[in-house]
Order: structure tokens, then sequence, then C-alpha cells
């Protein structure tokens, strides 16, 4: 309906206009294309090529012998499997925490009547949280850390991106029940459910693309966090794959093949996050705030 | 009738034990992990070390205002989140305007233009050192191919290109995420008032100033402001692609907190600056929330 008017409002303007602009369409379209994925392609050749091949004037974009000598040189010989093992480990385990903490949060303040106010004044100081510059915490968190000489282990990560992803959860969370209506509960309510029951056998499975959603976004920010990361941990026992990434680049002499095949692995399961959340990608990005 | 009465006091009586219990796992962690940091902060801010030990007192935010390489990177900052955000904001609402359309290959594009986003911050540093390398990068390679001298074009180790350098990266990154929110904006807009604009003869360029602009007015906010408070307290990609420098040509504030408390450890001014740009944030995003607040709905 909605595209049936519009092309009429578009045929009202001239023809030649019209054409003019489904060419602008597509020129812009590919010119936007090429430039996302040509610099992500490039680094993959990086990785893929010899050392020789690496530095070749003019620049080899489609024609060289691949290799994989760069990936057995990051994961087998150097530590880059160690990172990798890290980094799953503390965006499932901090993940984890932070649904499960964040989802009851998010139900009390999307479904009791609190006093004063305290569900919209709640859920705005939580997402206040949120909005503070990492630098700010991340000084006084090294700090507390290292006080708790918790300094270069995975549970000090664990732990500040259980808090980082708390917000979120608990707004992303707190808008998917809400727009649930009210009436499944009630009805489980009348069965003789209690409040408890109702949450988990009624609510939880009716927002679980939502919960699954909220869950992927968590693991995507662990994931790729960086300055957390780079402030608590410095010794190979508990360095995510992005610091490890870094502390190469900063180093004098750079090894661009070891570098592009670390990173390549760490985009692999971003890809696949990020495309299987596509339809909720939006709503994510602005916290809820846009339901796109 | 019992069940029905059991149903009726459930939700009408203030149950206040329940939310409490489910409410306090969160509340204690952001407690811990958000506000007792601040406080804590707020403690190491006042304190100066100095040879007769630790004194208290304002010393460390009276440095600030004599702190030429503070007011510079705050200068960078500004520079940097305002370029970004200009660039990002037009080209975003370009893209958006001209795929407000079903066009074929639409989703394939949508996806496409997740990546950059989506991509870990230490990996789009990594992309673009190997794309603007001066030796061996791919885009001086490239120009150098088609007979253009790039002998001048050395990208982030020169101290003219290297803001130039970090800003079309983040406008590489985040371009597609505006592009995203005003679509979404664009196609919640309905058609009547596309309708009354037809009727009433309007022009193109009338209809999108009148019509379109202000029903998008919401969006536009909104990624604005969430893009404002990502930029000013950037790190990730500076920090891998030139490390604030050449000399301290990109060094912006969360560079210069990091550079102070970590490589200085100088946590106490550290702490200092760092509740400069809290403030500066927490104003901007006042502004933006008062402004969005001010909309229709």
């Amino acid at each position: 309906m909605r595209t049936r008017t519009r092309e009429k409002y578009q045929s009202a303007n001239k023809l030649a206009h019209s054409k003019a602009t489904a060419l602008l369409r597509y020129v812009a379209l590919v010119a936007a294309l090429l430039f996302s994925l040509a610099p992500v392609y490039w680094m993959l050749t990086i990785s893929l090529k010899t050392e020789v091949e690496q530095f070749a004037s003019p620049p080899p974009w489609f024609v060289f012998t691949p290799t994989l000598e760069h990936y057995y040189d990051a994961f087998v010989a150097r530590g880059f499997g160690d990172y990798l093992l890290t980094s799953a480990i503390v965006a499932v385990a901090s993940t984890a925490c932070a649904l499960i903490i964040g989802t009851l949060a998010a139900y009390a303040l999307a479904r009791f009547e609190l006093p004063w106010r305290l569900n919209r004044r709640l859920s705005l100081w939580i997402l206040s949280t949120r909005m503070f510059p990492a630098i700010v915490t991340a000084v006084p968190l090294f700090l507390m850390m290292r006080d708790l000489r918790l300094l270069n282990t995975r549970a000090s990560l664990i732990i500040v991106y259980t808090g980082f992803n708390l917000p979120f959860v608990v707004w992303m969370m707190r808008g998917f029940f809400a727009d649930l209506p009210r009436d499944l509960e009630e009805a489980a309510l009348v069965d003789g459910d209690s409040r408890l029951g109702a949450l988990v056998r009624v609510v939880l499975p009716l927002v679980t693309p939502g919960l699954a959603a909220t869950a992927v976004f968590c693991l995507i920010v662990s994931w790729n966090e960086f300055l957390f990361a780079l402030v608590l941990t410095q010794t190979d026992a508990a360095m995510t794959l992005p610091v490890g990434i870094a502390g190469r680049v900063t180093q004098y002499e750079i090894k661009w093949g070891v570098m592009s095949a670390a990173a390549s692995v760490a985009i692999i399961p971003i890809l696949v996050f990020a495309l299987s959340v596509q339809k909720y990608l939006v709503r994510g990005l602005s916290m809820g705030a846009v339901k796109g | 009738m019992q069940k029905s009465r059991r149903f009726f006091s459930a939700l009408n009586k203030r149950e206040l034990l329940l939310p409490a219990l489910f409410l306090a796992p969160a509340l204690a962690v952001l407690l811990a992990l958000s506000i007792y940091p601040l406080i804590y902060s707020i403690t190491i801010s006042l304190q100066q070390e100095t040879v007769a030990g630790i004194t208290w007192g304002l010393g460390n935010f009276a440095r600030l205002f004599s702190d030429n390489f503070f007011l510079t990177a705050l200068g960078h900052t500004f520079i940097y989140a305002i370029s970004a955000l200009v660039c990002e904001f037009l080209l975003g609402l370009g893209l958006a305007l001209l795929l407000n359309n079903q066009i074929r290959g639409r989703g394939v594009f949508r996806a496409s233009l997740l990546i950059p986003m989506m991509l870990p911050s230490v990996v789009v540093g990594v992309v673009w050192r190997l794309m603007l390398n001066p030796n061996f990068g791919s885009i001086n390679g490239t120009l150098k191919q088609i007979g253009i001298n790039t002998e001048s074009l050395t990208w982030t180790a020169s101290p003219k290109l290297a803001m130039l350098s970090v800003i079309a990266v983040d406008v590489w990154q985040w371009t597609p995420f505006v592009f995203l929110v005003l679509l979404a904006g664009l196609q919640a807009i309905p058609q009547e008032p596309y309708e009354a604009a037809l009727i009433d003869g309007s022009s193109r360029w009338q209809t999108f100033w009148h019509v379109t602009l202000p029903l998008l007015k919401p969006s536009i906010l909104i990624v604005l402001l969430l893009r404002t408070m990502d930029l000013l307290r950037v790190f990730d990609q500076i920090f891998i692609l030139t490390e604030g420098g050449p000399g301290f040509a990109t060094e912006t504030i969360s560079l210069y907190i990091y550079r102070t408390a970590f490589r200085f450890f100088d946590f106490g001014y550290a702490a200092a600056m760092s509740f400069v740009l809290l403030a500066l944030t927490n104003v901007i995003s006042a502004i933006y929330i008062r402004l969005i607040q001010a909309e229709p709905n």
C-alpha cells in the first residue's frame, strides 16, 4: 500500500528525473558497497599472502598465491590461540551473568508498579551508567582490581563486562517485555501460577527471540571491547584477542601477516553474530531507542 | 471464584518484595562497578603525591587550566567529533534518502554495510593501517598505479594528514549506522503528509524540507546523540592507528588520560581530566535529551 502511493508520488515527477535518480541510486549503492568491503577484503588478502607479495608493487588485489603460514604462525607458534580462548570465555561468561541479572531487573521495571516513580527513575539511572565514557571508569577500576589482586585475570574482565553489558540488557529486555501483552501473564496467574512461575513458563519463552538478540549483542560488545582489556590485562594469562593484536601493532617490527591473520579470525564470530541479529540491529545499536 | 480473587489481588496490590529481589542484583552490580569507581575516582583526583607525602586539595584540577597538552587534546577531540559527525550525518542521510525505496539487492546491501560497524575497533585499526601504509598500503599502491605521485601522502605518519586519516576511518566505520537508523526513521513516516504535499503541488525540495526533515527529526536527534557520545570518548582506533601521533597530532582526551594514568602513573591527574570529559558528555547529552523530549512523541 505504502509503496504504491510512493510510486504514484514519484510518477508525478518528470520521467527523466526519476531515471537519473535510479541511476544515481545504483551508483551510490555500488560505491558504498566497495567502500565498505574493500578494506576488509584487503586485510584478508594480506593474511593469505607471502611476505614478498605483501610488499609487492603495484598491490596485488586479486592475483596472488595464497598461503596459510601466517595463521599457523599466529595460532600455533605464537600465543593467539590462548587469546582466542580467553576472549571466548570472557564473552560467554559475562554475557550469561549480564543476561540473568539484567532480565530479572528488566522484568521488575516493566511489570511491577513501583513506588516513588521508581520505574522511570531507576531505568534512566541504569541507562546513565552506560553513558559514562569508558576511560572515566577504567582508571578507578584498574586501581580497584589492583587492590583486589585481580589484575591479569579473566575474572576481572568477566566482572567488568558484566557491569558494562547490564544496562544494555535491562533496556533491551524492558522493551521486549513491554511489547508483550499483559493478558498472557494474567491468564497464567489466574491459573494459579506464581509471578516467578509466570515469568519462567509464560513470558520468557515468548521473549526468546529478543533474549537471543540481546545475548548476541552482549557477546559482540564483550568480544570487541578493547580499553578495559588493555588496562586490566597485560600478560598472556588473561589477554584477549584485541589486546593481543594491539600488542603486535605497536611493536617496532610489525608482523603484518600474523596480525592480519589474527584480526581475520577475530571477525569470524562477529560476522556470524551480526548476520543473525540483523532484524534487531538498529534497535540494539540504539539501546532500544529506535525500533527499526 | 477463589482463583479470580487471587488474580485481582496479585495485579492490583503493590508488590514490593518480589520486584526488590529482582532488582537487587542489578543495582548491586551497578553500584559496585559504576558508582563506587566514580567515588573512588573523586578521592584520587583530590590527592597529589609530593615529596612530603600525599596532600589533599584541588591541585589536579588547577593544573588542567595551565596544561597545554590537555587543552590541545580537548581541541583535537572537538575537531574529531564535529568533523566526523557532520560527514557521517550528511553521508548517512543522503544514502538513506536514496535507498528509501524498493530496490533489488537491498538485503545484501544492508548485510554488507553491517560489516564495518560490527568489527572490533582494533581490527578497524589494523585494516586501515594496512590500507594507509605509505610503503605497501593499497591506497598509495593503487594511486601510484594510476600515475599519481604519492610521496607526500604519508597519511597517519604525516602531522598534516593524520587527523584527516583517523576521521576518515571513523566515517568509514560509522556512516552505515547513521544510515540504518535514518532509514528506519524514514520508513516509519506515514504516507499521508506526502500525499498532502503532492496535492498541494509542492516541489521535491519543499517536500523534503517541510515534510521529511521535520518528521525525521526524532531519529536524527537520537542518532546524533549516540554518535556524539561515542566520538567524544574515542580511543581504540586512534590508539591502534597513530597512538595519538605523530607527535601529538591526533591525541584526543581519552588517549591523553590513558597516557597520564598508565604511562606516567599519575592517576590523580588522570582522574581529574576524566571528570572534565564526563562533565562534557553529560552537558552535551543533556542538551540532546532536552531536544528529544521537546519532540511531540
